[in-house]
């Protein structure tokens, strides 16, 4: 059913999907090893443009290589940090913050003083430090951007958790007799995870944008492994010369988060119970 | 409305100000014709000018080339003859353990007074005061005594002879005495030499503006004044240029080269320069304590490929350990031909028949286009059955005693600047005990080296450099790659005398 209410999600969903399609079956869809380079075939413009060839659709990049491979490769890294870092994110921003927010008192006051700490910093500034302190690699990278992002999760858990630990069916659940840790688990936190979604939507979308950031700065993953934003990086030196370089991962950059702030919103104004009313 | 006392409303005062505001921004751009190269003054913007008012408190060549202006040095390397040529000194002679230099008749500095030993004396005391600021006090290490027997003769005694001398004296620039007794700790405000220019001022960061000496020795500079302006941005350099309030700028990214060839105000000139890049090996790592694996790495490097893709050829591929315009160079040496058969060949006699896993080290972003090259070299010696990891640290780590300079890094790239003499890079990298960079020891090249350092026919010791670049290829100790070329942009009208050494000399310009 393609009905209006869940266009964005439809949207922005099948969007991902093919993306994720794309990061999972790369080694079938891409044309060519993204690290074979053919320095005689250096710079070489898209198929359809003067002087493109037809063994390289989206032309070639500095070195030689196809365009077309590497983006579809670089999806695998966006994708796979994306979603490793609003996973790890989410779990210890929830966790802490439900603590947080059932429990009050000290448990609320030593996480609240951490997470006004890092929300201190820039996001992308602490994203740098930890980069430049842990070295260049995916795990650290995903590792730095999780330290960067959990905050968000912990202040909207806790905030949620203190209104629905008032509620009745809290009440309830524990007048018959559930334990706090049962009550929390059971009953509090699963009632987050509408606000939860929505805000790992939007976070997945800056991680990616992040994750770009410091490719292009030189601080992401390995100078061997594709990346959409390492691509950028290398393509702006020659930005009068061959756009193609920086067009398509910049494009491919732009579906993405498109794509997934689509489905962010859609979710959103599913679970939004004022909008849902509206309609 | 509130008006103040003298009658100028607030609306008024930023009018007014708007209007002023408006026509400073735009005063560059409208005089910018008066601001282009007159024939009587060239404006040079260049990345590095002189930091400090102090002549001796650098030493870095382009630098060098401001100072030059007003203070002038004993010897100078001509780079055509690829000899020393008299300056200050008009012959000079070494034996044993004593260089004795002649000094040029009627040679006046600035404000009038003679060149005399007693000056050459004098500069090369406040050359030594490191704790007054020089940097240069390490050329006078071997110096033990300077003797000044007469007004025009000075001699250099030395623990042990020392035929290289000549290369630590080029750029050590003579002040007057007579200023430094009249101007004491002020000196350096009143910089007096006997060069082609006469200092006017210095701003720090900003500007360094000489005026021409008519009353100077030799021949009289065709330019009369000379600006010197440090922007350290490449895009500020180049907009400069092309709008016409700069006459002549260095460091022209290779990419913009092709765009600007069109442009109807600028000229591109391109000199081979001194700095050597090259991949080191250290051999005290394995397997690069293997001649083969030295060999067949050398074999799989691809250089004049890495210079016609990655530096659209603007580049020089070494064809011996060092670069054409270096002293030493052998014009009969080749460097290993591209042939990745045989460096898998050489592989499998040298015991890795299935490749060979070997890290390159590199710090991304210290050189032009580091990263293309290194992943370009990385691509080419898998083809030569070698398995690369790239490995990029931070410029700090990689050069220091974790790194390069440890002794840390067995396989890196590394550029080695101003390298005039084969001499520096043979005694800094390859001799027994200089560094860790590549702790490489053969007794019989140690002795190459110091036989040359103790020869004072140039003849014969370009000849010992020689037959010790051989050794060097021949044992492949490193895998030399190229020089680049220094890309200067110079407005049309601007006729100079190209140079390898990164200076940059008012009275080798003319303008048309």
């Amino acid at each position: 059913m393609l009905s209006m209410r869940y266009l964005k999600i439809w949207v922005g969903g099948a969007i991902l999907l093919v993306l994720c399609i794309c990061g999972v079956a790369a080694p079938l869809l891409a044309p060519r090893d993204p690290q074979a380079q053919t320095l005689e075939d250096r710079l070489r413009p898209p198929r359809w443009a003067e002087n493109g060839s037809s063994a390289y659709l989206l032309g070639t990049d500095n070195l030689g290589r196809d365009m077309l491979s590497r983006i579809i490769y670089g999806s695998r890294i966006s994708l796979m940090v994306g979603a490793a870092t609003v996973i790890f994110a989410g779990f210890v921003g929830c966790t802490l913050g439900a603590v947080a927010g059932y429990f009050g008192r000290t448990p609320d006051e030593i996480v609240g003083k951490i997470s006004e700490i890092f929300l201190a910093f820039p996001f992308l500034l602490i994203a740098i430090a930890i980069m430049a302190f842990l070295g260049q690699g995916v795990g650290n990278l995903i590792m730095a951007l999780m330290l960067s992002r959990w905050v968000q999760y912990c202040r909207v858990v806790r905030g949620e958790v203190l209104s629905i630990k008032e509620r009745d069916f809290v009440t309830a659940a524990k007048a018959l007799g559930g334990k706090d840790w049962y009550v929390l688990v059971r009953h509090v936190v699963p009632n987050t995870f509408a606000s939860v979604t929505v805000i790992a939507t939007f976070g997945m979308a800056i991680v990616i944008i992040t994750e770009a950031s410091l490719s292009f700065l030189g601080l992401g993953v390995p100078v061997h492994i594709p990346t959409w934003g390492s691509m950028l990086s290398e393509g702006r030196s020659y930005i009068n010369r061959a756009p193609w370089l920086t067009i398509f991962p910049g494009l491919a950059i732009f579906i993405t988060v498109f794509g997934i702030n689509l489905l962010g919103d859609g979710l959103r104004d599913v679970f939004d119970p004022k909008l849902r009313r509206q309609r | 409305m509130a008006k103040s006392e003298n009658g100028v409303s607030r609306r008024n005062f930023l009018k007014r100000s708007a209007l002023l505001g408006a026509s400073a921004l735009t005063a560059p751009y409208l005089s910018r014709n008066s601001f282009a190269a007159s024939r009587d003054r060239v404006t040079i913007f260049h990345s590095s000018v002189a930091d400090s008012i102090h002549p001796y408190n650098h030493s870095s060549s382009p630098i060098y080339g401001n100072w030059q202006h007003v203070m002038e040095p004993l010897v100078e390397l001509d780079y055509d003859k690829k000899d020393y040529v008299g300056v200050l000194a008009e012959s000079w002679q070494f034996q044993g353990n004593r260089w004795t230099f002649k000094l040029r008749k009627g040679v006046k500095f600035h404000n009038g007074a003679p060149l005399t030993s007693k000056d050459v004396a004098f500069s090369i005391e406040k050359m030594r005061d490191e704790k007054g600021g020089s940097l240069q006090a390490p050329n006078f290490k071997d110096v033990t005594e300077i003797q000044t027997p007469d007004d025009l003769t000075v001699v250099f005694v030395t623990k042990q002879p020392l035929a290289i001398f000549l290369d630590r004296i080029e750029n050590r620039f003579i002040l007057s005495k007579v200023a430094g007794d009249k101007f004491g700790d002020k000196l350096y405000d009143n910089p007096t030499g006997t060069g082609p220019y006469k200092f006017v001022s210095y701003q720090r960061g900003g500007n360094m503006v000489f005026t021409r000496n008519d009353e100077y020795w030799g021949s009289k500079a065709a330019i009369k004044e000379v600006v010197f302006k440090k922007v350290t941005e490449d895009a500020a350099r180049l907009a400069a240029l092309e709008s016409g309030q700069a006459d002549f700028v260095n460091n022209i990214p290779v990419h913009e080269v092709a765009r600007l060839q069109k442009h109807p105000r600028v000229r591109i000139d391109q000199v081979e320069g001194l700095r050597m890049f090259f991949l080191a090996f250290n051999m005290a790592h394995k397997p690069w304590d293997n001649k083969l694996v030295r060999q067949a790495a050398n074999y799989s490097v691809d250089a004049p490929a890495i210079v016609k893709n990655i530096f659209d050829g603007i580049g020089y591929p070494c064809n011996g350990p060092v670069g054409t315009n270096v002293i030493g160079a052998d014009p009969k040496l080749k460097r290993y031909p591209y042939d990745p058969n045989k460096a898998k060949e050489l592989l499998t006699t040298a015991g890795f028949p299935n490749g060979c896993d070997i890290q390159l080290y590199y710090s991304a972003g210290r050189y032009p286009k580091d990263r293309e090259v290194c992943q370009v070299v990385a691509a080419q010696m898998v083809k030569g059955g070698f398995r690369v990891e790239l490995i990029s640290q931070e410029w700090a780590l990689f050069w220091d005693k974790q790194g390069v300079n440890g002794g840390r890094l067995p396989f890196y790239y590394i550029g080695r600047g101003t390298l005039t003499d084969a001499d520096t890079l043979y005694d800094q990298y390859f001799r027994t005990g200089t560094t860790k960079r590549t702790n490489y020891s053969n007794p019989e090249l140690d002795k190459l080296v110091e036989e040359q350092q103790k020869t004072d026919n140039q003849k014969k010791r370009v000849a010992i450099l020689h037959q010790a670049g051989k050794m060097i290829m021949e044992e492949a100790l490193f895998i030399p790659l190229y020089n680049l070329a220094d890309i200067y942009g110079v407005a049309r009208n601007v006729v100079w005398k190209k140079r390898p050494d990164e200076k940059v000399l008012g009275w080798d310009m003319k303008i048309k």
